[in-house]
């Protein structure tokens, strides 16, 4: 039976050590898992495990035999958080690219690109380029492109962070078919404890560039993993998850009111929504489900018609404004031509970083960051620093500094916390709230249950273009609870109702 | 994910002092090793220019000269001025091919107005207006009409040089000296100062400075470095894009219109054809001066500095007796090898991309 065995594994960038010595072993026929808060060496392993980067020192063997970068790249196979496909080809035409020789002419699909195509449900979606593609598109293609390729080691890397539950639910399916095959070695590195509890077999624990921890059977447990995942940090800097109920008095004024809300291409109709100061609501929904569109549409970009009112106003001035929005998407959120000092502060004008006469003043410009840098617990070296040296869950910290720099009255946010480690989920939810109970107002997008009993207030469902009636996210006593009453109004009729 | 190579900025842009109060000690000394990093991607150019200075300088002695310098200033300060205008617009993520054809139009336009009885100080506000206007209605086909801005201006620039020759009937026009106001035409970029130096040198600073500080030192350039670096995240912070875009086509066309009017008052007559050499320059000059054709990411001492390696060569090879020919190939290769070096260098030493701020 296959085996992969790594040992002492050691990598470090500059001052930085990301693997301080890994040893882990994966046996086929069984799933293991990788967790580990941000920065503690994952994305680091997965790139070694990949052939893209070559330790420091250690060995990895497979099957007792040298595993070397050569055979690396050829035979393993990763399906990575963030795709890394061809936008302008088509889904099917991304699968013929590594084909191998078909001869001179252009590569069609054959019996097999059909049957992981239906597999995975993507033949409707076959002929278009992956561009006009929602991210699940993307995702599954990659996860179909590994199903392809005749590979030792299959390395998911947050493969589903970008999937709604059924979607998940049906990835996960191919990953435990996948472990039927005893020459297959399947690896899950992911943030989800659910799902790692769920689908994997032994989950390890890395913590700071080492394994803490290898969790199976009766011990492994969410809770036991949210244990392991939080020790050596600081007491103190990880706020437990409870729901709801900020400190403020619901105000008077409507910072938002939607009034038969409708999108232009109908991805959302009619959709009713009143947010007060001290509110944050959460609306979740499945990809497609027009709930991403919903929050796009109303920072304004995704064209929709009816009545938007922000802060009790209609014009684009107050949208600009009372508003900010932050995109799901940190590539689209940041500049990675700006240091992190200069992110922090792209949304400020006159008089925040410039004279009245349009000066920039950066000495100011400085201090403001480096306030943020503070205030949001950004951890980087210096404010000059690029923005794009810093972690994934230091950069969303930057995402969300940046919009409520301009010191607006509603954030709306997707997926505040998409492929970000417990300890900085924390920290975003805790600044939210704290946002919410100066008197301002969240509106947020999320795909899992946990960030909703950890965000909300309030949770609407939405499904097929109509939100549901909301409800009590503290009327619920646990997650599982939550998910339960989500579920239910998943499939409940359609209601309008103000929020 | 790991924090990654050491990679900080080159926070040069910060003033020593302000960063020493913001940073302590230790930390503005990081920045000035920053700032380091910041200059010798520029010192690798000067270098190269240093050494082409002494090796033209050893082969003919007059190259070194302070008249052959002084001509070789003044005969870049037209397209350099252009490239000021281009800098500007390469940094907001977007191109201008149609300056060269801008800089013909406006030359003719300002010359036959005046020559056609239009009073001199009306004509030349003709000359630099037709130059904005072209800018503008780039501008506006790039983001209202949503053409990419390359396919906006290649196409201006065939058609501002159909207009050229049809407004002058594909003649050159020579102003007559008894026009009114021919004293001052002849001043604006034929004047010289003390110690021989062209009105034109003068021309080229004051417009290096209004863009530098424009570009350096306004929230108006921080701004458009952001459009420029993501226009995406640019639309998330709902900056002014639109009217940003705008004014950066109106200035390089302002720039490209000044250029022209210039080199029409230097030489004392234009063509039809006039600027349509120009292009080349133009872009090796922004490109080599280190900004990204992907947008975000120029300066102006960056331009001015590859500008003037350009005219060096070109100097330095026809003083050596280098046919036209040759020199056009030479040039050619010292722009893709000078880009190339310079990719080559900072991958190297592990800067992978320069930082605005």
């Amino acid at each position: 039976m296959t085996s992969l065995q790594v040992r002492g594994v050691r990598k470090h960038y500059g001052e930085t050590h990301a693997l301080r010595g890994l040893n882990l072993d994966a046996l086929a026929g069984e799933v293991l898992g990788i967790a580990g808060p941000n920065g503690a060496g994952k994305s680091t392993f997965v790139r070694i495990l990949g052939g893209e980067e070559t330790p420091d020192a250690g060995e990895i063997l497979l099957d007792g035999v040298p595993f070397t970068l050569a055979d690396r790249r050829g035979s393993v196979a990763i399906v990575h958080q963030e795709p890394q496909l061809f936008p302008n080809l088509t889904v099917t035409e991304n699968l013929l690219l590594k084909r191998g020789s078909d001869g001179p002419m252009r590569p069609r699909a054959t019996g097999r690109e059909r049957q992981v195509l239906s597999e995975l449900n993507l033949q409707r979606v076959a002929d278009r380029p992956l561009e006009s593609c929602s991210l699940v598109v993307w995702q599954l293609t990659e996860i179909a492109r590994a199903l392809l390729r005749d590979a030792r080691l299959f390395l998911f890397d947050e493969p589903n962070s970008a999937l709604a539950d059924e979607e998940s639910e049906q990835l996960f399916g191919h990953i435990l078919r996948m472990r039927e095959q005893t020459n297959r070695i399947v690896i899950i590195v992911s943030h989800r404890l659910r799902e790692l509890v769920h689908y994997c077999d032994r989950v390890a624990v890395v913590r700071e560039g080492e394994c803490g921890a290898i969790l199976a059977g009766p011990a492994l447990t969410e809770e036991g993993l949210a244990r392991e995942l939080v020790v050596g940090q600081q007491p103190g800097t990880v706020e437990t998850g409870k729901s709801g109920a900020p400190g403020a008095q619901r105000g008077d004024e409507v910072l938002l009111r939607l009034a038969g809300w409708t999108h232009r291409r109908r991805r959302f109709q009619d959709v009713e929504v009143e947010l007060r100061p001290g509110d944050i609501l959460t609306v979740m929904g499945v990809e497609g489900s027009g709930a991403r569109e919903l929050l796009q549409s109303i920072a304004g970009l995704e064209p929709a018609h009816g009545i938007r009112e922000v802060a009790g106003r209609r014009d684009a001035q107050a949208i600009d404004a009372f508003l900010a929005y932050v995109p799901a998407d940190r590539r689209t959120g940041l500049f990675p031509n700006f240091s992190i000092a200069a992110n922090l502060t792209a949304r400020l004008g006159v008089p925040a970083v410039a004279s009245r006469w349009g000066r920039l003043l950066k000495s100011r410009l400085y201090a403001l960051g480096r306030q943020l840098m503070g205030q949001f617990q950004i951890r980087a070296r210096s404010p000059g620093q690029p923005v794009g040296t810093l972690s994934g869950g230091n950069q969303q910290k930057v995402a969300v500094g940046s919009a409520s720099a301009k010191k607006p009255r509603l954030v709306v946010i997707e997926e505040p916390t998409r492929g970000v480690d417990l300890g900085t989920k924390a920290e975003i939810y805790h600044q939210l709230r704290q946002f919410a109970r100066e008197g301002n107002a969240v509106l947020a997008f999320c795909t899992e249950v946990p960030e909703v009993f950890d965000l909300g207030q309030r949770v609407r469902v939405m499904s097929r273009g109509h939100l549901s009636d909301p409800f009590e996210v503290a009327s619920a006593g646990s997650v599982q609870d939550l998910a339960g009453q989500l579920a239910k109004m998943t499939g409940a009729a359609p209601k309008a109702s103000p929020g | 994910m790991a924090t990654g190579p050491d990679r900080d900025a080159e926070a040069g842009a910060v003033p020593a002092k302000d960063a020493r109060r913001l940073l302590g000690k230790r930390s503005a000394a990081r920045l000035n090793v920053l700032r380091g990093i910041f200059l010798r991607r520029l010192s690798g150019l000067i270098a190269a220019i240093v050494l082409t200075m002494i090796v033209f300088t050893a082969i003919n002695s007059f190259f070194l000269t302070y008249v052959n310098l002084i001509g070789l200033v003044r005969s870049m300060s037209t397209f350099t001025i252009i490239a000021f205008g281009e800098t500007l617009v390469l940094v907001s993520g977007e191109l201008d091919l149609s300056v060269g054809a801008t800089y013909g139009i406006a030359a003719m336009t300002f010359g036959l107005l005046w020559m056609h009885g239009t009073p001199f100080v009306l004509a030349l506000a003709a000359g630099l207006g037709i130059g904005v206007l072209i800018g503008l209605i780039n501008a506006w086909i790039t983001t209202v009409v949503r053409v990419p801005s390359f396919i906006t201006t290649l196409g201006m620039l065939s058609l501002v040089q159909g207009v050229t020759f049809l407004i002058s009937n594909s003649q050159s026009i020579n102003p007559p000296s008894k026009l009114p106001g021919f004293g001052v035409f002849e001043a604006l970029g034929g004047l010289e100062f003390p110690f021989r130096i062209p009105i034109q040198i003068a021309w080229l600073a004051a417009v290096a400075a209004i863009i530098a500080f424009v570009l350096h030192r306004t929230l108006f350039g921080f701004r458009l470095a952001a459009i420029g670096g993501n226009p995406q995240a640019a639309r998330v912070a709902a900056l002014p894009i639109r009217r940003y875009k705008l004014w950066v086509f109106a200035i390089a066309g302002a720039c490209a219109a000044l250029a022209g009017i210039l080199d029409f008052s230097f030489i004392g007559s234009t063509t039809p054809s006039a600027g349509a050499n120009l292009t080349f320059p133009v872009f090796a000059a922004v490109i080599i001066g280190g900004a990204s054709l992907s947008g975000g990411r120029g300066t102006v001492l960056g331009t001015l500095i590859g500008a003037f390696f350009l005219s060096l060569l070109s100097n330095g090879l026809s003083l050596l007796g280098v046919g036209a020919f040759a020199q056009l190939i030479f040039v050619g290769l010292v722009t893709i090898g000078a880009v190339a070096l310079d990719r080559w260098t900072t991958t190297w030493g592990g800067e992978t991309q320069s930082i605005q701020l």
